[in-house]
């Protein structure tokens, strides 16, 4: 990694350390906006990670910002950086202005809104962190191309919700809406790189949660003690975490690879068929690994775990909320099936020993 | 230490390391189409074929990251790791010479006298000697540290006494590395006083019994020591410091792609077969095993990079190893939703017959080279949970 990468880490880190922590997190959920955290990561610029310096951002790696936000997600933060930080990197790579401020992403992997005369039409069901956001971005299509467009609140419909963990998840309707700023159709975007890329931040963000939750785990089994020993020390309880971490390590892995692939393509919106597979493999693996780190790290905590001030819950609840968005373990896997079936029946011919090797070892 | 975040680097593939790939790999579709050999499941602990050891040892596809004094091909060990991970995939019967390859050879060139490297390296790389292990015992599985092998001084030598269980692949090869208890047993300083020897098994009072075991293979072996002399030379390393020589190089051996590869000729075929009417929940379980395979092989790429970086990735390594095994049985139980698994073969199906002979030998894959109760043990160790 690159020095400059490592002092922005660093600076984040310090900053999610001071500023949020467990009861930041649940009091944001009870109403009280976070509003010092906030501040401070616009201040110093995190979420424009992505953005180009000539944009006007910090024009870090594609690395970077995936450390970051697995990063975040270890602290539960009660703030969508993540898909502030996706919809910046839009506006930058559509060429439009990139603002200082809190984005709301308009995107949740299902069927983009239909652009048509200057006109956008479309539901998306669960834009993230529109509720706190100056403004929405929202990649439409028209004619099979992708541009960005973006709104102000104030002039379409929303519905606001809340997700498993409590955050903004907004249903955005727009009826024959005209964009606040719409940009050229984007060069190497497609849908589905768009949801592959999506995928991919919030199976970055399961990485981060579980290691989290890995760590709540180990602390806790040391510390309490039943029958006279520390938990951890019962073999029952000693194989349940190294479960957690197997998941979590299995996760990790799978994450940082689908990242390399990503940086090693150019474009990273277009959606290759080996961008493809890595991420595919990412979000099965982190979409899985959420439901069995949840389920072993809740056993060893006992009914503590399950209470609301203990913050174990934030995590688990926002892995349980992520495992699903852009496309589930069983979304991810019917795809990953069909598009190695689909090579093969394509390569035609006699069924040669160790072809679909050869397509997942890509 | 008791960290849970783990990092896995990307190896280094360079041009030589893809060209061999595509090297092996275009060997083995020959060797199939030419019938060389037969694809079968778990090919490292079930497929023995001399002939075919002797070519892959001609290629020099064995001991390549060897000095080439010993007849390695001084290579790296990811070269070696894409030489094994294509052997796996395509189910080649690499069993005769796979632990010589793995573990005996490494040690010998760590331990062993100038003239065992010189005589014996050579040969195994060649494909024309082969090394069992001489570890567990009736009485020692997963409790390793309590063998009762005796090596008594003797002038000249040693003198070995015991009885090895399970060395597999014994009736082919011409050592086994035995270890064996050379100072007095203290309860107190369990790993203390083993060292391992290479004995060759042509000795006088070496006696190898085949067992057979419950998928029908004959390949484990109880091997009989009785007053066998051995040479002074015949130590490897040091007296005394046989536990620490087989758990330094541990790493390497419980992460290597054998630890989640062992059934992946059945989800080959599978594919193969299912693929032209692929559809919805066949596509979703084909798929999440492809997904759960490529993460694993991540995780061992970045824990062979770990190594080659000089790191000593114990926990990571035992996690990959108890996530890999268990997946190469669970494999085996999501093909079951389309593929059910009555007969004992294939009866000229193909399929069918890697399917049943998987399931038969799945017990073993979470037992061989320490059981995953034993691993998840090392893991809790390793975060500071023991």
């Amino acid at each position: 990694m690159e020095q400059t990468d490592q002092l922005i880490l660093d600076t984040a880190h310090r900053l999610f350390s001071e500023l949020s922590g467990a009861e930041v997190v649940n009091g944001a959920e009870l109403g009280e906006k976070p509003e010092q955290l906030r501040q401070a990561i616009l201040e110093c610029g995190l979420t424009l990670a992505w953005v180009p310096e000539e944009a006007g951002g910090v024009g870090g790696s594609l690395a970077l910002g995936f450390n970051l936000i697995r990063m975040a997600s270890s602290f539960a933060l009660p703030v969508a950086l993540a898909d502030t930080l996706v919809a910046n990197l839009l506006l930058a790579r559509s060429g439009l202005e990139v603002s200082d401020r809190w984005a709301a992403l308009a995107y949740d992997g299902g069927d983009l809104p239909v652009l048509v005369q200057g006109e956008v039409n479309g539901v998306v069901e669960n834009a993230s962190g529109a509720v706190e956001s100056g403004f929405l971005v929202v990649p439409v299509i028209e004619k099979g191309e992708v541009r960005i467009a973006t709104f102000v609140p104030s002039t379409i419909d929303m519905e606001h919700r809340e997700s498993l963990a409590g955050e903004a998840r907004t249903r955005v309707i727009l009826r024959s809406a005209i964009p606040g700023q719409l940009s050229e159709p984007v060069n190497d975007m497609t849908e589905d790189g768009l949801r592959q890329f999506c995928a991919l931040v919030r199976a970055s963000q399961v990485a981060g949660a579980l290691e989290k939750m890995g760590e709540v785990t180990v602390a806790y089994v040391k510390e309490r003690s039943q029958f006279g020993r520390p938990l951890g020390k019962f073999q029952a309880i000693q194989h349940k975490v190294a479960d957690i971490a197997g998941e979590s390590a299995l996760t990790t892995a799978a994450v940082e690879q689908a990242v390399r692939s990503l940086s090693s393509h150019s474009e990273a919106f277009h959606g290759d068929s080996v961008v493809f597979m890595a991420v595919a493999t990412a979000k099965v693996v982190a979409s899985e690994a959420a439901g069995k780190v949840c389920r072993d790290a809740h056993q060893a905590h006992g009914a503590m775990g399950f209470s609301f001030e203990y913050p174990l819950q934030q995590y688990s609840r926002r892995v349980w909320c992520w495992r699903e968005e852009f496309g589930s373990e069983f979304y991810w896997s019917e795809r990953l099936g069909m598009a190695v079936a689909n090579e093969l029946v394509a390569q035609g011919g006699d069924p040669a020993p160790g072809n679909a090797w050869d397509i997942v070892s890509r | 230490m008791d960290n849970v975040r783990f990092n896995f680097p990307a190896p280094e593939i360079d041009e030589t390391v893809e060209a061999l790939r595509m090297e092996v790999r275009q060997f083995l579709r020959e060797e199939i189409q030419n019938g060389g050999f037969v694809p079968v499941t778990d090919c490292w602990c079930a497929g023995v074929d001399l002939e075919f050891s002797r070519k892959l040892g001609a290629k020099g596809w064995i001991g390549i990251t060897w000095p080439r004094q010993y007849g390695g091909g001084e290579m790296s060990a990811l070269h070696r790791y894409v030489i094994t991970e294509e052997l796996l995939a395509a189910g080649a019967p690499v069993h005769a010479h796979w632990i010589a390859d793995r573990q005996s050879g490494p040690l010998i060139l760590s331990t062993g006298t100038e003239a065992m490297k010189r005589n014996i390296l050579p040969r195994i790389a060649a494909g024309d000697c082969f090394v069992a292990l001489g570890l567990s015992e009736p009485e020692s599985g997963s409790d390793l540290a309590s063998v009762r092998t005796r090596a008594r001084k003797v002038d000249g030598g040693w003198e070995i006494t015991g009885t090895k269980l399970w060395s597999s692949g014994a009736q082919h090869c011409q050592y086994m590395t035995v270890l064996a208890r050379t100072g007095d047993w203290d309860p107190d300083k369990r790993h203390e006083g083993l060292t391992q020897f290479l004995v060759p098994l042509d000795s006088h009072g070496v006696s190898v019994r085949g067992i057979r075991d419950m998928s029908g293979v004959e390949h484990f072996n109880e091997s009989h020591f009785d007053r066998v002399m051995v040479p002074d030379d015949a130590v490897l390393g040091q007296v005394g410091e046989g536990w620490k020589q087989i758990t330094s190089e541990l790493a390497l051996e419980r992460s290597g792609p054998e630890r989640f590869l062992s059934t992946f000729v059945s989800v080959e075929r599978a594919i193969q077969q299912a693929a032209p009417s692929m559809q919805g929940r066949q596509a979703v379980v084909l798929g999440g095993i492809l997904a759960r395979i490529r993460a694993l092989r991540a995780m061992s790429q970045g824990v062979a990079a770990l190594i080659g970086e000089g790191c000593s990735p114990d926990v990571e390594a035992a996690l990959v190893k108890d996530l890999g095994t268990r997946l190469e049985q669970d494999v085996i139980e999501r093909l079951r939703e389309f593929w059910p698994i009555v007969l004992k073969q294939g009866y000229g199906d193909e399929l069918q017959y890697l399917m049943s002979d998987s399931l038969l030998r799945q017990p073993s894959f979470t037992l061989r080279g320490g059981t995953n109760e034993v691993l998840k043990g090392i893991i809790a160790r390793g975060i500071g949970l023991r």
